[in-house]
């Protein structure tokens, strides 16, 4: 408790004024042996089979794969709402039940899928207290938590603070939900395909904000198939298919069968794919074309 | 979260053959009966159909335990209070506690019977689909049209309630989920903290209910729907000689219980 309470304070006090976001610890986290099952009456079914993954403090990784493939399962086991049926989450090198863990599975924000699906308070203000209220911080600590987390993505509190969320746009809502999370200081936010249904505009203003996020050295998981956006989010990619970890680290593009996003139900990203047709076109092009390509250049 | 209601057993037996207004005539006739004479010898009957029917039906003995498991505490506070508050001379004294034969007798015969009647209910309910049951119980209720009962639409209302319940618990299942991310607890202090911090999940789980049935309102007036205009149905309900053979047994049983 010690760690955060100091944070809160430097927020409070000295620290840079809006920006109380900054300077949190970073959780790192692992995942060892993983493995789920969802009960469906007689039959049971593997969700997650085994997963090994190591998320170091502040990295910010896509995990990426197809419907059914076991990311929401995987956030939710990281998160603590789901026990393991076999293996173990260690946060900070600590498993749960030890010292300290508790604390710090809490600073674990997860922002679910349709998130503002969840808003159920009569002002803006009231919805992003929620989760620091139920830290038991003290009216001053909850106050600058949230005006700092409306702030952090561009709802400011004395525009927002007093409106009803339903009367939000579609957009908003889902940065109001972010921000519901985003109060509770998390050391590692966990976003569950958060660009779905949402217009370009309010994807564009959402991307904004996880790259705003990510710069002040939070670590990030997203989950999603939008492959372009995770490609321009995240340092490395986990490819996870039917519960098992097929492909994990940094970026890196195979052709056909060899890359695990083409065979996994997956695409490659806009810019690859556009870079390796270019490629492709030159490779063909009649040769006073490429002449001319090279006086140019 | 698992549902505790007794649910459908898919499977192909002369049970599930059976047309659902039979089933459902059939078992208001066992139900009536049983209640109607109490003898152990009318019980013994009732018993043997429920068991026979259930044997007929190929639905695995679990899932009907499944079924009583909701009245296990009904059934042992009827037997104990019946064996302890039940006149006659007592056949065992401990203390203040007299058993009587008779005590027992009636505690005996109170319990067994509520185990036919749910026996007989999950009957009905395992081996007939949702859906075919409210169009039975539409089709067993149009009398009541000539008193300007909607039945149909009743009728329709309870399909659309039942299909529903999965989603909802589903969506119940994930806002309380989301809700515990964001520090809730639903299992912490008294009995009124427990109800307020339902407030998070409860009302947006009414703002979605709210906007599906909104939806589906709209999709069912785009797909022509009319409230009162006569409906035909995908699967109409057939009734067989099986139907008429099993209706006639039953009857039959059920005067043989009242008179013996």
């Amino acid at each position: 408790m010690s760690g955060d309470a100091a944070n809160g304070h430097a927020a409070g006090g000295g620290g840079p004024a809006g920006e109380g976001l900054e300077g949190q610890h970073a959780l790192g986290v692992r995942c060892e042996g993983l493995s789920f099952w969802y009960d469906e009456g007689a039959t049971r079914i593997a969700a997650l089979r085994g997963v090994d993954l190591t998320l170091a403090p502040g990295a910010s990784v896509a995990l990426l794969g197809p419907t059914g493939s076991g990311k929401s399962t995987l956030l939710q086991l990281l998160r603590g709402l789901l026990a393991p049926d076999e293996g173990r989450v260690l946060i900070d090198g600590l498993a749960a039940g030890e010292d300290g863990y508790e604390e710090r599975e809490r600073r674990i924000g997860l922002v679910f899928q349709m998130p503002e699906m969840q808003l159920f308070a009569a002002t803006c203000r009231d919805d992003v207290a929620f989760g620091p209220r139920q830290l038991g911080w003290s009216a001053a600590e909850v106050d600058d938590a949230v005006t700092s987390a409306l702030a952090a993505v561009g709802l400011p509190a004395d525009r927002f603070g007093a409106r009803h969320p339903y009367s939000l746009s579609g957009g908003e809502q889902r940065r109001l939900a972010l921000a519901g999370v985003l109060a509770m200081r998390p050391g590692l936010l966990l976003l569950d395909e958060p660009f779905v249904s949402l217009d370009p505009a309010s994807r564009r203003d959402l991307e904004a904000i996880l790259r705003g996020l990510r710069a002040t050295g939070m670590g990030l998981v997203l989950a999603t198939h939008d492959v372009d956006r995770a490609y321009g989010l995240c340092d490395a990619r986990v490819v996870l298919d039917e519960g098992v970890v097929v492909d994990a680290g940094p970026w890196r593009f195979g052709a056909g069968g060899e890359d695990a996003l083409l065979s996994h139900r997956l695409k490659l990203p806009f810019v690859v794919e556009l870079w390796r047709r270019l490629g492709r076109a030159a490779a063909e092009a009649p040769p006073e074309l490429a002449a001319a390509a090279e006086a140019l250049a | 979260m698992r549902m505790a209601i007794a649910q459908y057993y898919p499977r192909a037996s002369p049970i599930h053959r059976l047309d659902p207004r039979c089933k459902v005539v059939a078992v208001a006739a066992l139900v009536v009966g049983l209640f109607l004479r109490s003898s152990f010898a009318a019980l013994a009957v009732y018993g043997l159909v429920a068991v026979a029917g259930l044997l007929l039906s190929g639905v695995p003995l679990g899932w009907v335990a499944r079924g009583l498991r909701p009245v296990v505490w009904l059934l042992v506070l009827t037997f104990v209070v019946q064996l302890l508050f039940a006149p006659g001379p007592a056949f065992y004294t401990l203390g203040p506690l007299h058993l009587s034969l008779r005590g027992l007798a009636i505690a005996g015969y109170l319990s067994l019977r509520l185990v036919v009647l749910v026996v007989a209910s999950l009957l009905l309910t395992l081996t007939t689909p949702p859906i075919a049951l409210t169009d039975a119980l539409a089709w067993l209720s149009r009398p009541l049209r000539r008193l300007r009962v909607p039945t149909e639409e009743l009728a329709l209302m309870v399909t659309i309630a039942l299909r529903f319940i999965p989603t909802l618990m589903q969506e119940i299942d994930t806002i309380m989920k989301a809700q515990r991310a964001r520090g809730a607890s639903f299992t912490r202090g008294g009995p009124l903290r427990r109800a307020r911090a339902l407030v998070p999940v409860l009302v947006p789980l009414f703002i979605l209910s709210f906007r599906r049935a909104d939806e589906l309102a709209l999709a069912m007036e785009a797909r022509c729907y009319l409230p009162g205009a006569p409906r035909t149905r995908l699967h109409p309900l057939h009734a067989h000689r099986r139907d008429a053979v099993v209706l006639v047994l039953v009857a039959a049983l059920v005067v043989l219980a009242e008179l013996i």
